[in-house]
């Protein structure tokens, strides 16, 4: 090779690093304008509050997964650990809305254990993240099947329904529980000294250790982050949806790292915005909403997916090689 | 054998190298010296064909040569060792040495027998002995250097280019690997040797070549030359204009570091010496004799089994890197980009990440405090970035070294850890490191440093502890500070060394 193309290939890789940076709001705005292009209601309140509140599940779990990914790690065990919460949650077969605080509490509790779990295989163990949160999901898979003998059968609170389809003030509840979260972890990770110490982790976990930050307890709490967000977020997709089943949340743990990747957050850790992430998410979930307003068969967005996964894939080897 | 005559090669806004003329001979070592960015890269670029030069005609072998790429001037018979070895470590030694070129049987497949036995054929040839169907993963660096070299020897190879081969071996390894070029040089073969380390090019060089802001300064014989005139020709200064005036301090009645027995296996073995405030403790020694796990051992990044450490009399037995950055240690590690730097962020965060609590409020991280403590670093140091919110990864390595002296001149109130404070930085940066480090310890602080360059070990340190496989073997002070009594104590049995020379040793 010669000079020049050495100097070409630096210059499109700077280019290439300031690109991927706006990908992400680019594609956000470009599948909007085509959204409202297709259908010119779309911009409306309504229905941007509609996508909004379809979006809340998916972006709370994608903040968790965030924290996971700048540490270098991964997060398989979300999907079944939002359904494991659900069925935990139904299992109380409570009526009166005064238990509602106890089913919050011990789901909640019992989630952030999960987090614990798979965050000391990963630290004190040394067990990779993609098999501990792997076989987290199984075990979860496991015991919710057990308990349920495959036909979920509890009940929630008439209250809980406000969590995932209510409204304060006109404002979707899950929406104001997304942004809660939304601005305590954006917090947590852009302002705190914590979330210095996740980019240190995550960007060089030997020099992390060297300059006195117990990188293990950053890891851990940054799982713990993860599950604690996949709890609740299973316990609004369970108030939205009104029924439990086995598969609540299904999907979720591929949906949220493509989510975090699309927005920036790269997967060999220390880079990306919790902003970033939440774009990522409301990306997947346009892309989605227009599959529906062209009125193509559902299936049509597994395909979809499946070839973001691929163009993300092609996103991410680019950005190891430079 | 290979002749440069009048090269040029421009790069936007840099004039890599100026009209440079550069002839080496078969059968001859010669080295090419220069700071980082003198243009000897650039020059083994050319001559390897990964650069096509703007002006100037090479000759080789007599006849005027124009490469447009590596693969004709390996067809040449030139072939480069880069710094980084490029091994398959999966494959075989013998599978190494032959990559791309195994014999083959008329079915087609790999021939190993004839391949084991060539390869075995070239190592002799090399004088050195490794089991050549063992994984190459198996072997120590020096070993895979061999191989490396072993494959040049594969074709017919006219001119050998090594680009600082000793960086990664220890000083006996590095013995070992010049009886192996010298008798690859009697063999006809042209050597073209590229390295920081003076010492070594007086052991190895015929000729040297040196250059400077791409320009050719002089190509001499190496008895012309002694080591100040060398260096002066390298950075247009003398020797004696590259340490500061040492400074022994007055004698203390409490150390403000004591250890005692400490033991980290496998490398560190019954270790006890005491630090001075205001001392520079240089931990000499070669590659491999424990110095890098003995200062991990105090600072907590690795566990010890037994020992008391003592600071400022006050014990301290269990510790972890956060305890000791409270307690007033810092610790620079020689690797800067895997142990040090946080490449992915900027400066000011990477100067304030020991003390991450001291910038913290109630309302989160203190950015603009953190900003300006970055910013007196930067002037303190005279880094140069153009601000306090630049990445640290596109820093030259004299400047990110300096980013890691203002993280921890923040951070460390007591003793100062230096591990390999100058390694891979040119010699200009080096000057400047060694005024900073002159200025710590008169500010009060202790300083342990190890390095492997015995001229920086004597240039600037006031004590020197002498480490061999683990233990300290000797201890000199002033006047005996010199290269040959630290050499011995780091490379003889330690039962020998008992002539007296300065050596007291703590028991």
């Amino acid at each position: 090779m010669n000079d020049v193309t050495v100097n070409l290939a630096k210059g499109a890789s700077r280019r290439f690093q300031q690109i991927t940076q706006f990908i992400a709001p680019i594609s956000l705005l470009s599948l909007v304008s085509i959204a409202t292009l297709l259908q010119p209601s779309f911009l409306s309140i309504n229905n941007i509050q509609d996508i909004l509140t379809q979006a809340a599940p998916l972006a709370l779990v994608v903040l968790g997964q965030a924290f996971v990914i700048l540490v270098r790690g991964l997060d398989l065990s979300v999907a079944s650990l939002m359904a494991s919460a659900a069925v935990l949650a139904t299992a109380f077969n409570a009526t009166s809305d005064a238990m509602i605080p106890v089913i919050f509490l011990v789901t909640i509790v019992a989630s952030a254990c999960v987090g614990l779990i798979n965050g000391l295989l990963v630290t004190k163990r040394n067990v990779s993240p993609f098999l501990a949160t792997l076989a987290m999901m199984i075990v979860l898979q496991g015991i919710r099947f057990y308990y349920t003998q495959g036909a979920p059968s509890g009940s929630l609170p008439e209250g809980f329904r406000v969590l995932g389809a209510g409204r304060l003030t006109g404002i979707p509840v899950n929406m104001l529980v997304f942004f809660l979260f939304f601005f305590i972890l954006g917090w947590l990770l852009h302002k705190s000294s914590f979330g210095r110490r996740v980019y240190i982790t995550g960007g060089n976990p030997k020099s992390a250790n060297l300059v006195g930050i117990y990188a293990d307890r950053v890891i851990i709490i940054c799982y713990v982050i993860s599950s604690l967000m996949a709890g609740i977020s299973g316990l609004i997709l369970v108030g939205f949806v009104g029924t439990v089943d086995n598969w609540v949340g299904r999907g979720y743990e591929i949906d949220s790292i493509v989510a975090c990747v699309l927005g920036g957050i790269m997967l060999n850790g220390g880079k990306g915005t919790l902003w970033g992430a939440v774009t990522g998410a409301l990306i997947l979930i346009l892309m989605f909403n227009i599959v529906i307003i062209l009125g193509l068969p559902v299936q049509a967005q597994l395909i979809i997916k499946g070839i973001i996964i691929i163009f993300v894939a092609g996103l991410f080897s680019r950005s190891i090689q430079t | 054998m290979i002749r440069l005559d009048g090269i040029s090669k421009i790069f936007p806004g840099v004039k890599s190298l100026d009209n440079v003329s550069f002839e080496a001979r078969a059968g001859e070592v010669h080295a090419l010296l220069g700071e980082n960015g003198a243009g000897k890269s650039t020059l083994i670029k050319v001559i390897s064909g990964a650069y096509i030069p703007d002006d100037g005609t090479i000759y080789f072998n007599g006849k005027k040569s124009k490469w447009t790429s590596p693969k004709g001037a390996k067809d040449a018979g030139i072939h480069i060792i880069y710094q980084e070895l490029v091994l398959f470590h999966e494959l075989s030694v013998a599978e190494n040495i032959f990559i791309g070129e195994a014999p083959l049987t008329w079915f087609g497949t790999i021939d190993y027998k004839a391949m084991y036995e060539r390869a075995e054929e070239i190592l002799d040839r090399l004088g050195h002995h490794i089991d050549v169907q063992a994984l190459v993963k198996s072997l120590g660096v020096a070993d895979q250097q061999m191989v490396e070299i072993a494959k040049a020897l594969v074709g017919e190879t006219k001119l050998l280019v090594l680009d600082e081969p000793t960086a990664v071996i220890s000083g006996r390894e590095a013995e070992i690997l010049f009886e192996r070029i010298k008798l690859l040089r009697d063999e006809g073969v042209c050597i073209i040797y590229i390295s920081h380390r003076l010492e070594e090019i007086f052991s190895i060089a015929d000729r040297v070549t040196v250059l400077k802001d791409g320009q050719l300064i002089d190509t001499r014989g190496i008895e012309e030359l002694d080591r100040d005139q060398l260096v002066g020709m390298m950075v247009g200064r003398q020797l004696k204009d590259v340490f500061p005036a040492k400074k022994i301090p007055s004698r203390q009645v409490t150390p403000v570091l004591a250890i005692r027995n400490l033991c980290a296996p496998p490398k560190v073995k019954d270790v006890s010496f005491n630090l001075y405030a205001g001392e520079i403790l240089g931990i000499a020694g070669l590659v491999g004799a424990g110095r890098s796990e003995l200062a991990h051992a105090l600072f907590g990044s690795i566990p010890r089994s037994s020992g008391t450490v003592t600071l400022d009399s006050e014990i301290f037995n269990t510790p972890s890197p956060r305890e000791s950055i409270d307690r007033g240690l810092g610790f620079l590690t020689e690797d800067r980009k895997g142990e040090g730097l946080m490449m992915l962020l900027d400066i000011s965060a990477n100067i304030s990440a020991p003390v991450l609590s001291e910038f913290t409020t109630v309302t989160g991280l203190d950015r603009a405090r953190e900003v300006q403590v970055a910013k007196d670093q930067i002037h303190r140091f005279r880094i140069a970035v153009p601000s306090p919110g630049s990445g640290v990864s596109t820093l030259s390595g004299g400047n990110q070294q300096k980013v890691l002296f203002g993280r921890w001149t923040k951070a460390c109130r007591r003793v100062l850890i230096l591990d390999e404070p100058t390694r891979g930085i040119d010699v200009g940066a080096k000057v400047e490191i060694y005024e900073i480090i002159r200025q710590l310890a008169n500010d009060g602080l202790g300083i342990l440093m190890i390095s492997s360059e015995l001229t920086e070990i004597v240039g600037i340190c006031t004590r020197v502890l002498v480490m061999r496989e683990g233990f300290i073997t000797g201890e000199v002070e002033g006047s005996q500070i010199i290269e040959e009594v630290i050499m011995k104590y780091a490379t003889t049995e330690s039962d020998s060394v008992t002539t007296g020379i300065g050596d007291v040793l703590i028991k």
